[in-house]
C-alpha cells in the first residue's frame, strides 16, 4: 500500500479518535488498529512500535486517571478522566500502528521537491521512537550474545550509552548518504517510485468516509460520541458509527502482495 | 498504468454512489437523538451569584453538552444572560455578576466556580472545565460566585436535588420576590425557608447542613447577605409558569419548525429514548470481538508464512 494512503489512513483514524470519548468507539478502534497491525506490520524491529506505543497508551491512561485524585474524587470525574486518557491511549496505538506498517522514509518521498527538507525533519522526527525501539532491541540482542544479561534498572545504564552512540552514527550516515545523493541540489531520480493502486486508493477513500461521517456525527451532536459522565451512564453507540470504523480496517482485509508483486 | 486508474475510477464512481446514503443516515441518526421527541433529556443548572440563586430546568439538545453548552441553552430558553471569555471555554460573567472583559479572572480572588451535583443536593467542585465536561439527561451544574480554590473554600451551591429544579408533579412555587434584580431582601434572613414551596427543599439551615464540609462558608454566605430566602427560589421568576410547560411540550423555544416535524418523522424509528438502539452496544461488543480475533488470525498466518 502507497505510504500517502498510510498518512491519509492515519490521519483519518486521528481525526475519528479525537471526536470521541464513547469508550465502545475507543475499544473498536483499538481493535481494528490491532487488526491492520496484525495483517500489515512490515517485518523486523519497527513492527514492536506497536506494542511500545500501546504500552505508552496504557500509561497514559494511567497518570490521566491517578491525576483525578489530587482533586475531587467522585465516580464520574474518575471516568471521565479515564476516558480522556482512553481517547489518548487510542492516539498513541493508531500512531504505533502507522509506525509498524509503514516506512516513514516513504512518506518523505511523496513531499513536492519544494518541502523535501520540512518533510525529512518531519519524517526524521517521526522515526525517532519506533528507531530507537529497534536499537535497544539490537543493542541488547548484542550484549546478550556477549554474556551479558542483565535486567530490570540496572541495564539501563548499560543500554543508554550504546543506544545515543548508535543514535548519533545513524543521524551522520544519513546526512552523508543524502549528501552524497545530491539531496538539496535539485535533480533527483525516483528509484521504484511507488504505486498508487487499487488498494491504496481503498484504503484512503474508505478512511476519509469514517472520518467525513464521525465529523458529521460531531457537528450534529449525535452518536452519543461523549457519553455524559454526569450522571454517570451505560455509554449508547449508534451502529453507523461502528460501521464506519470498521471501514477503517479496510487495509488489513487487502490480500497480502505475492514477493516480487508491485504494492 | 492504465488498468488501476480505470478500476479507480469505476471505485470512485462506486463510492459517490453510495456517499449520498450515508449522508441521510446520519443525519437521521441525528434527529433521532435529538428527537427522543416525548422524553426529550433535561439537566438542571443552577446559578448562585450570592446575593441570588437562579435555578434553570434546561432542556438538551442533544444526550450530552458540554457545562459551557448547558449555559448557552439555558440563555436560549431562559434569557439566561452570560458572558464567556478564553476562547468561549471559561465563565466571566452570569445574571450580570462577573468580569466584563474576556479575561474571566479579572477580578480574582472572585471568580465562578464550577461544580456538579449528585442529583439529590450534594455538590462536588468540578475536576475538569465546563467546555469538556459532558452532562446527560438528570445531570446538575451548579456555577457559584466567590472566593476559594476548591469545594472545601468556595461558596457551595444550595441543596437543591434535581427534581427540584425539574418537577412536573410538585406543585409551581410560589413567585419569588423582586424578581430577577431583587435578591429577597424582602425576606427576612431564614424566613424565606418556611415560606418557600416544598419543592425548595427546607430552610436555609437544612441547606448548609446537608452541604457537609462546606457547612460553615456556606453559613457565613447566607446569614451575611439577606439571601436565606434561596429557597424561595427567584427560578419561578423566570421560568415558573414556563418551565412546567418545558417539560411537557416538546414544541418548546429554541429548535426550528421543521426539526420538530422531522422530531415526529424520527420518534417512529427510534422509540428507545436513550439513542442508539439497544442491539447496537451488542453490534459494537461484536465487532470489537471480531476484529481482535482476526487480529490474531492474520498474526498466526504472517508467523506461518514467515516460519515456512
Amino acid at each position: 500500500v502507497h505510504p500517502a494512503a498510510w498518512l491519509v489512513w492515519a490521519t483519518c483514524a486521528g481525526l475519528v479518535t479525537f471526536t470521541t470519548t464513547n469508550p465502545l468507539y475507543l475499544a473498536t478502534i483499538v481493535a481494528v488498529a490491532w487488526f491492520v497491525y496484525a495483517s500489515k506490520r512490515i517485518p523486523g524491529e519497527t513492527a514492536r512500535s506497536f506494542r511500545v506505543f500501546a504500552i505508552a497508551g496504557l500509561l497514559t491512561m494511567a497518570v490521566r486517571t491517578a491525576l483525578v485524585f489530587f482533586g475531587t474524587v467522585d465516580a464520574g470525574s474518575v471516568a471521565f478522566a479515564a476516558l480522556e486518557g482512553a481517547r489518548l491511549a487510542t492516539l498513541l496505538i493508531v500512531f504505533g500502528t502507522f509506525n509498524a506498517v509503514t516506512d516513514p522514509f516513504g512518506v518523505v518521498r511523496l513531499a513536492p521537491r519544494r518541502f523535501h527538507e520540512p518533510a525529512l525533519a518531519a519524517a526524521l522526527a517521526l522515526s525517532i521512537a519506533p528507531r530507537t525501539v529497534a536499537m535497544v532491541g539490537q543493542v541488547r540482542e548484542a550484549q546478550r550474545v556477549r554474556g551479558l544479561n542483565r535486567s530490570g534498572w540496572r541495564s539501563l545504564a548499560s543500554l543508554a550509552m550504546p543506544v545515543l552512540e548508535n543514535g548519533m552514527e545513524h543521524a551522520l550516515t544519513l546526512a552523508e548518504s543524502m549528501d552524497a545523493r545530491g539531496h538539496g541540489r535539485g535533480a533527483r531520480t525516483r528509484y521504484r517510485p511507488a504505486r498508487w493502486t487499487v488498494g491504496a486508493a481503498t484504503t484512503a477513500i474508505s478512511a476519509t468516509i469514517a472520518a467525513g461521517v464521525f465529523l458529521i456525527a460531531a457537528w450534529t451532536g449525535s452518536g452519543d460520541l461523549h457519553p455524559s459522565t454526569f450522571p454517570l451512564e451505560v455509554p449508547q453507540v449508534s451502529p453507523l458509527l461502528i460501521g464506519a470504523i470498521g471501514l477503517l480496517a479496510v487495509p488489513g482485509s487487502i490480500s497480502r502482495p505475492r514477493a516480487g508483486a508491485a504494492t | 498504468m492504465l488498468m488501476p486508474t480505470r478500476r479507480l475510477r469505476t471505485l470512485a464512481f462506486g463510492l459517490i454512489l453510495v456517499a449520498p446514503t450515508l449522508g441521510p443516515a446520519t443525519s437521521g441518526l441525528t434527529r433521532a437523538c435529538a428527537a427522543s421527541a416525548s422524553g426529550a433529556p433535561h439537566a438542571a443548572l443552577v446559578v448562585d451569584t450570592g446575593s441570588q440563586t437562579l435555578s434553570y430546568c434546561v432542556e438538551l439538545d442533544g444526550e450530552s453538552v458540554s457545562g459551557i453548552h448547558l449555559i448557552q441553552l439555558a440563555g436560549a430558553q431562559f434569557g439566561l444572560q452570560y458572558r464567556l471569555g478564553f476562547g468561549g471555554a471559561a465563565v466571566c460573567q452570569l445574571e450580570d455578576v462577573g468580569v466584563d472583559g474576556s479575561d474571566c479572572f479579572g477580578a480574582y480572588p472572585d471568580f465562578w466556580g464550577y461544580w456538579h451535583g449528585n442529583g439529590s443536593g450534594g455538590w462536588s467542585w468540578a475536576g475538569s472545565g465546563a467546555a469538556s465536561a459532558s452532562i446527560g439527561d438528570g445531570g446538575m451544574d451548579a456555577w457559584t460566585w466567590g472566593q476559594g480554590d476548591s469545594g472545601a473554600t468556595h461558596p457551595a451551591p444550595p441543596a437543591l436535588a434535581f427534581d427540584d429544579v425539574c418537577d412536573i408533579s410538585s406543585p409551581p412555587p410560589t413567585p419569588g420576590p423582586g424578581g430577577g434584580s431583587g435578591s429577597g431582601g424582602s425576606n427576612p434572613p431564614g424566613g424565606g425557608g418556611n415560606t418557600g414551596p416544598g419543592g425548595g427543599g427546607g430552610a436555609p439551615g437544612a441547606i448548609n447542613a446537608s452541604t457537609g464540609t462546606t457547612g460553615s462558608t456556606g453559613n457565613a454566605a447566607a446569614e451575611g447577605t439577606p439571601q436565606g430566602s434561596q429557597t424561595g427560589s427567584p427560578r419561578s421568576d423566570r421560568s415558573g409558569g414556563p418551565d412546567r410547560d418545558r417539560d411537557v411540550d416538546p414544541l418548546s423555544p429554541s429548535p426550528t419548525a421543521s426539526d420538530d416535524s422531522v422530531a415526529a418523522l424520527a420518534a417512529g424509528v427510534a422509540d428507545d429514548p436513550d439513542g442508539g438502539p439497544p442491539w447496537a452496544v451488542m453490534f459494537a461488543l461484536i465487532a470489537i470481538a471480531a476484529f481482535g480475533a482476526g487480529g490474531w488470525f492474520m498474526r498466526r498466518r504472517s508467523d506461518g508464512i514467515k516460519g515456512g
